[in-house]
């Protein structure tokens, strides 16, 4: 079992706790978490902090986690179907392209995200947004 | 924030306003605990005894909807009582005597009808926050929940302005953010109107540096606010400005946005809906396309916490499965539109966009990585600076001519008010275990066992008395917009009349009930303020089946196996 320590940014709120994870990086699992001394946490956790990670197992509790890039091909209501990324792309980028050539840039609406995803994916976001599609019309859940 | 987090607990005074840090943060509540051991005083302003209120100085437990009143009461006795900082104001700040007219009229005994608090508490709370140096104020979800949002925040600077709590360690005001990344969020521009590092999108100069950055001509008109996407789907009459492609990320309106019934139309009448997130969510329902991305765990970056902090996330694990990270995702996409995209990694793009943003130029990898993070503004890439645990140093503001405004306004009430037919009021609140929509912490096999379908509406015991509830009975809850089931929490807590309820439940969604009525600057909806009416329901055996089937029922749509077969 090889097992290594990596420090990271908790993924809950906005404290910036900082944690240290003990992973078996055979089985490709975490192991452990552990506090810290952050900078904003001193050394704590709370309980997410703790046991927050979990749902990397994907333990079927609540939703599916997400595997492959799905398209719903007969219109709304119909069923997801499995696609290659090729796939996905292209359609999604198709879709798009036609919307801004019939109805222009401002009538297509994205959003950032304040979970996960990290800066540099909101920084692409918002700047797909604005100079691929050429709208302004990008937001987030900051003020929901 | 304007402070540190680690300088909460260093305050002489600490102003709580609409802030559960028990729940919400955590790891801040432990600083606040920690202040009131070091001596700090506490004044916790909440409808609800709150952790924070139990162990405070003074709670003023307002009626919801009255912040502006009270924060401009508060105003008044500290300027009748000549408790202000007169040379702070003379010297780093303009407005004061236009601020002064409008709370001349706001005496205590004008604002304790409005605010349910005795004229005195207010004169004690007042004198308290204006003569214990330094004094910080917090505010949370409390404030900026409401029609009337932006109007409190400014009333809650006017406070620390009029008193010099600006400019030094322990003091200022702090909006504790909720999400990991959501002052990350702001800071990239992921705003209708602004680019990252806060540059206003209708500035020309501003405009023609993003222009030449990034090769092509950008678009000079504010974007859509989020909270307007409903309307624009549903009732935009000019084809142009109407949405017909909603491009989703890491989101869950359908679970997390005000009025649901109206997010669920607007997703279904949408032309062209794209979900790019980690698990099935109810917003995934209404997706033609659903893009699996890398989790929290399975890539990296830089998050920015509450106190800009910036600082490293890292990969723990392999993703399994056919994934990517969002970057990548995006940056395809835009590549086969035309525009190439070509990073090779979370540096690169990191490194345009500091080279972008005069507040983050100085905030190199090398630095988060040297430092264990660094709080914006940083300016510099020598590794000398080192950014800046607190703004306005010297009371030196980031305006024109370094001075403060005062702004004041006149108290409204929120939209929606108690009535025959809907004669209580709801709120929606944080619990510690869950987070947000739950697609995480209701995928972790420990927090989910703190808690699970269909959540609780907290209320008071005589409420409970008077409708002949139990504690644990499945009641059903009503508004104008909709109704959920959930079962009764009858609390001390909370005061006769009000309800409250956590948002993240599938079946005790009370985001059903709430109201998208738009505080008209923030855009933020009025989540802390609707009329409700609460029923019993008699037979309760048929309940409790009716909950777990509804439960079974969503989890089949999510893709879970049930026994009774998944669905797609």
């Amino acid at each position: 079992m090889a097992l290594k320590q990596v420090q990271t940014t908790c993924p809950y709120c906005g404290a910036g706790c900082q944690i240290m994870f003990t992973v078996d990086a055979d089985a490709n699992k975490i192991v452990e978490a552990v506090p810290a001394p952050g900078r904003t946490n001193d050394g704590t956790l709370c309980l997410k902090g703790h046991y927050g990670w979990d749902y990397l197992n994907d333990p079927q509790i609540l939703t599916k986690r997400l595997r492959k890039p799905m398209i719903r091909k007969g219109g709304k209501r119909s069923p997801l179907e499995e696609v290659s990324w090729e796939e996905a792309i292209s359609y999604v980028a198709k879709k798009l392209s036609e919307i801004k050539e019939k109805y222009g840039p401002d009538s297509i609406m994205g959003t950032g995200s304040a979970r996960g995803a990290g800066n540099e994916a909101n920084y692409l976001m918002q700047k797909f947004m604005r100079a691929t599609i050429g709208t302004n019309n990008v937001d987030h859940c900051a003020r929901i | 924030m304007s402070m540190g987090i680690p300088e909460v607990e260093d305050a002489g005074c600490l102003l709580c306003f609409g802030y559960n840090g028990a729940d919400s943060h955590p790891i801040v509540a432990r600083r606040i605990v920690r202040g009131r051991q070091k001596g700090m005083k506490i004044i916790c302003v909440d409808p609800r005894v709150t952790e924070t209120a139990r162990i405070s100085d003074i709670h003023l437990q307002l009626k919801g909807g009255s912040n502006l009143a009270l924060v401009n009461a508060m105003a008044h006795v500290i300027w009748e009582e000549g408790l202000t900082d007169d040379r702070f104001i003379q010297e780093h700040t303009k407005g004061y005597d236009e601020f002064l007219k409008v709370i001349e009229k706001y005496t205590p005994e004008y604002a304790e009808p409005i605010t349910h608090i005795p004229a005195d508490m207010i004169r004690q709370a007042a004198r308290m926050y204006a003569t214990t140096k330094p004094a910080m104020i917090l505010y949370g979800m409390g404030v900026c929940q409401f029609s009337q949002a932006v109007d409190v925040v400014k009333g809650l600077a006017n406070l620390a302005l009029m008193t010099g709590n600006f400019g030094g360690p322990s003091m200022g005001i702090g909006p504790v953010r909720g999400q990991n990344n959501v002052q990350g969020a702001c800071d990239m521009g992921a705003l209708p109107n602004s680019y990252p590092g806060y540059q206003n999108v209708t500035v020309p100069e501003i405009r023609e540096k993003f222009e030449k950055a990034w090769g092509v001509p950008l678009s000079d008109k504010v974007g859509c606010p989020i909270t307007h996407v409903p309307h624009r789907i549903l009732h935009e009459k000019d084809e142009k400005k109407r949405i017909h492609a909603y491009y989703i990320f890491g989101e869950d309106p359908a679970q997390s946005d005000p009025d649901l019934a109206e997010v669920r139309e607007a997703l279904d009448k949408c032309d062209f809906v794209v979900m790019q997130d980690i698990y099935m969510n109810k917003t995934g329902l209404y997706a033609d396309v659903i893009l699996p991305a890398t989790a929290w765990g399975e890539n990296e970056g830089v998050y920015t916490c509450a106190d800009r902090g910036f600082q490293r996330f890292r990969k723990l694990i392999e993703p399994e499965g056919d994934l990517k990270p969002d970057w990548q995702i995006i940056a395809e996409i835009s590549t086969a539109m035309g525009y190439p995209m070509n990073y090779k990694n979370t540096e690169e793009i990191w490194n345009e966009m500091i080279d972008l943003c005069p507040s983050f130029a100085g905030a190199t990898y090398e630095k988060l990585e040297k430092y264990n993070g660094v709080q914006w503004p940083c300016r510099d890439k020598s590794m000398e600076d080192k950014g800046t645990p607190y703004l306005h140093k010297g009371g030196n503001f980031a305006t024109a001519d370094k001075k403060a405004l005062f702004y004041g306004t006149d108290w409204h009430p929120p939209l929606e008010m108690e009535n025959d037919e809907y004669p209580m009021s709801l709120s929606t609140v944080r619990e510690v275990g869950h987070y947000s929509v739950r697609t995480m912490t209701g995928n972790c096999r420990m927090l989910r066992s703190l808690e699970d379908e269909p959540g609780w509406v907290q209320m008071n015991p005589d409420d409970c008395k008077r409708l002949n509830l139990e504690k644990g009975e499945l009641v059903k809850i009503l508004s104008k917009r909709g109704y959920c089931i959930t079962r009764c929490l009858p609390t001390e807590r909370v005061k006769p009349g009000a309800t409250y309820m956590t948002y993240q439940w599938w079946i005790g969604a009370c985001n059903e009930l709430t109201l998208a009525n738009l505080d008209p600057i923030s855009n933020t909806p009025e989540y802390k303020y609707c009329a409700c009416r609460v029923e019993k329901i008699e037979d309760q055996e048929w309940a409790e089946r009716h909950v777990k089937e509804l439960y079974d029922d969503i989890r089949v749509q999510m893709g879970i196996d049930t026994g009774k077969g998944a669905a797609s």
